[in-house]
């Protein structure tokens, strides 16, 4: 790594460390939210940007890992990190489950399959109030008992910059390669030694378990859950988050949920409006602009500034 | 008991005829365009709203209001087609069934939000076509139900007749089997893309119109019969119309059995939903192909 990436880098984290200092409670809580969707789009961009393997279900992975470490720690009585943790092995176990049942399908064979899945689980977590609260939401104890906002952020950047360090290792490694070879043509990368089976399955569980992650610090951040977590429109909003950044780069994928997150609030007197925005931008990214603003922006940025080409913008948006 | 059975059987038939239309949209798009529209069952619930001004504002009498309904919801399609689906026809646009997807998901989320804010949360419910109900020995059904299973009949017959008789027809089946091919013999292959998606819109928004006075209209009336779609077209076969029509009978029927006989009728009506994305992912686990898929038409 280059020392002006080092210097960046560093940069970045020291926003990140004094932002809740600078901001009040209401802007620390976006931020914390930001994070977890931070955390979901990069999982989300792992699995369809690097991978190829399109999921609409990734939100059904957040919700499932958000009830069911609820659930762990309200029917074991065990303490809320160990319901946390196993909640991530579910998703994980979950993940490499239907990443195996799915090996046969692609393209939107999976999308749609992916998004039955999230749906069914949805109207289960719906209609079994007795267990999960249905509509009116399952209580979920806080993590910390305090009233400020200060542990809870973070441990949710402690989250992200751990997630993001694994799955940037991950994908700068052969696995990035394979994962990349499986979505540009399975057969050809089949043909070249890549173990398209192993490889399917092991980018559905983990990017499955990050998104667990994500859901498991959501439950006893907010303090209740509703199925709504894993609706469709939810879905929505990861898939422009990425997709707005640029879903072929981690760090382009965060920096797209943070950007859609702060528009969300920054948007609130257009309340309803907001989503309509979003799918519009949507729109507008993938038809002209399908590697993200951010990829275009750095695109432009260098045809202003010939010298910036040397270095990789946050993480090699453009390729 | 029996009765019960018997009337959601049929209540399953008249849905199932619904169903056949929007499925027949979505295949008479996939064919074509090779493209899955993640936003058909949003086209089909605009439909259902176009008819409703139709009759509130311009006070079109109700059976007409579904003609206009197709029409509008033709026209939405087109505009859709024309402005955010042209890369898909570019030789340089790379993965464009990816590119399809993430458009028509986009539009999806696009639309359901756009009539919330436009038509309000709350369900509306246009008029009936026509008012009371056919009654003989123990079966009841409204006067609706029969008029909108009818009217299905009618649009799919109209379907598949068009599609093998005329000249545009036999132009969209040659698109769908080879486009090079269809060039060659001089047929404008962006004028039948985009009659394909417009065509497919409209069934879907005159499905939608015909559901109105059944159930209400709601902006998310269209997730349910998205997915039941899907289910159907790939039941039936990817890209095959009769394939999708026989399939949409038969989900309809097995979901108002599956209401009528499920243990618990406090949770039948939920599940009622689950059961046809269950479907749906059996028939994708163990028969991707469906049961009258044509070759050409393999999804790549």
């Amino acid at each position: 790594m280059r020392s002006g990436n080092l210097a960046g880098l560093g940069c970045i984290l020291l926003v990140a460390l004094v932002f809740p200092f600078l901001v009040d409670t209401y802007w620390q809580t976006v931020g914390i939210l930001a994070i977890f969707y931070a955390i979901v789009a990069a999982s989300w961009a792992l699995l369809v940007g690097y991978a190829g393997q399109f999921s609409f279900g990734h939100m059904g992975f957040v919700s499932l890992g958000a009830y069911a470490s609820a659930l762990l720690v309200q029917w074991l009585a065990i303490p809320i990190p160990l319901g946390m943790a196993g909640a991530v092995v579910l998703s994980t176990i979950v993940g490499a489950g239907v990443g195996f049942i799915c090996l046969r399908m692609r393209g939107p064979y999976l999308a749609i399959f992916t998004m039955a899945f999230s749906e069914v689980l949805r109207i289960v977590l719906l209609t079994e109030n007795e267990v999960t609260g249905g509509a009116g939401g399952l209580e979920v104890a806080p993590l910390f008992h305090t009233r400020s906002n200060l542990p809870s952020y973070y441990l949710a950047l402690g989250l992200l910059a751990a997630s993001l360090g694994i799955m940037s290792l991950m994908v700068a490694s052969r696995w990035g390669l394979f994962f990349r070879a499986i979505r540009e043509n399975e057969q050809a990368a089949a043909a070249g030694g890549v173990r398209v089976v192993r490889f399917r399955v092991l980018v559905f569980a983990i990017a499955s378990g990050f998104a667990g992650l994500a859901g498991t610090f959501y439950g006893p951040f907010i303090g209740i859950l509703t199925p709504d977590i894993g609706s469709v429109d939810q879905m929505g909003i990861v898939v422009a988050m990425a997709m707005i950044g640029g879903a072929e780069s981690l760090p382009a994928a965060v920096l797209g949920a943070f950007f859609v997150e702060w528009m969300y609030e920054a948007l609130r007197a257009y309340g309803e409006w907001r989503l309509v925005i979003f799918g519009a931008l949507l729109l507008l990214t993938m038809r002209f602009a399908r590697n993200g603003l951010l990829a275009l922006a750095w695109n432009q940025a260098v045809r202003v500034v010939p010298a910036w080409r040397r270095t990789q913008p946050a993480g090699g948006a453009a390729e | 008991m029996l009765d019960y059975i018997l009337i959601q059987a049929l209540n399953g038939l008249v849905i199932g005829v619904i169903y056949a239309v929007i499925a027949a949209g979505l295949t008479v798009i996939f064919s074509i365009l090779k493209i899955v529209n993640f936003a058909h069952g949003e086209v089909y619930m605009m439909g259902g709203y176009f008819g409703f001004f139709a009759i509130a504002l311009l006070g079109i009498p109700p059976f007409a209001s579904v003609i206009v309904a197709m029409l509008l919801s033709f026209a939405l399609s087109v505009l859709f087609e024309r402005t955010l689906l042209t890369p898909l026809y570019s030789p340089t646009t790379e993965r464009k069934g990816d590119y399809g997807i993430l458009v028509t998901f986009g539009i999806s989320i696009l639309l359901r939000n756009l009539a919330i804010i436009l038509f309000g949360p709350f369900p509306l419910r246009p008029p009936s076509f026509f008012s009371g109900s056919f009654s003989a020995g123990p079966i009841l059904m409204s006067w609706d139900r029969i008029f909108a299973a009818g009217a299905g009949v009618v649009m799919l017959v109209g379907l598949l007749l068009f599609l093998s008789r005329s000249a545009w027809g036999q132009a969209l089946n040659a698109v769908s089997q080879s486009r090079e091919s269809a060039a060659i013999v001089g047929i404008n292959d962006r004028l039948v893309y985009t009659l394909a998606f417009g065509l497919g819109g409209g069934l879907a928004g005159g499905a939608g119109a015909l559901v109105g006075p059944i159930y209400a209209l709601s902006p998310s009336m269209g997730l349910v019969p998205d997915t039941q779609a899907f289910a159907i077209v790939i039941l039936g076969g990817m890209g095959s119309v009769g394939g999708s029509i026989i399939a949409g009978l038969l989900i309809g029927v097995s979901e108002g059995l599956f209401v009528a006989l499920f243990p618990d009728p406090s949770r039948s009506l939920a599940y009622a939903q689950a059961f046809s994305l269950l479907v749906l992912m059996v028939v994708l686990l163990f028969r991707p192909t469906g049961f009258f898929g044509r070759a050409h038409a393999a999804m790549e």
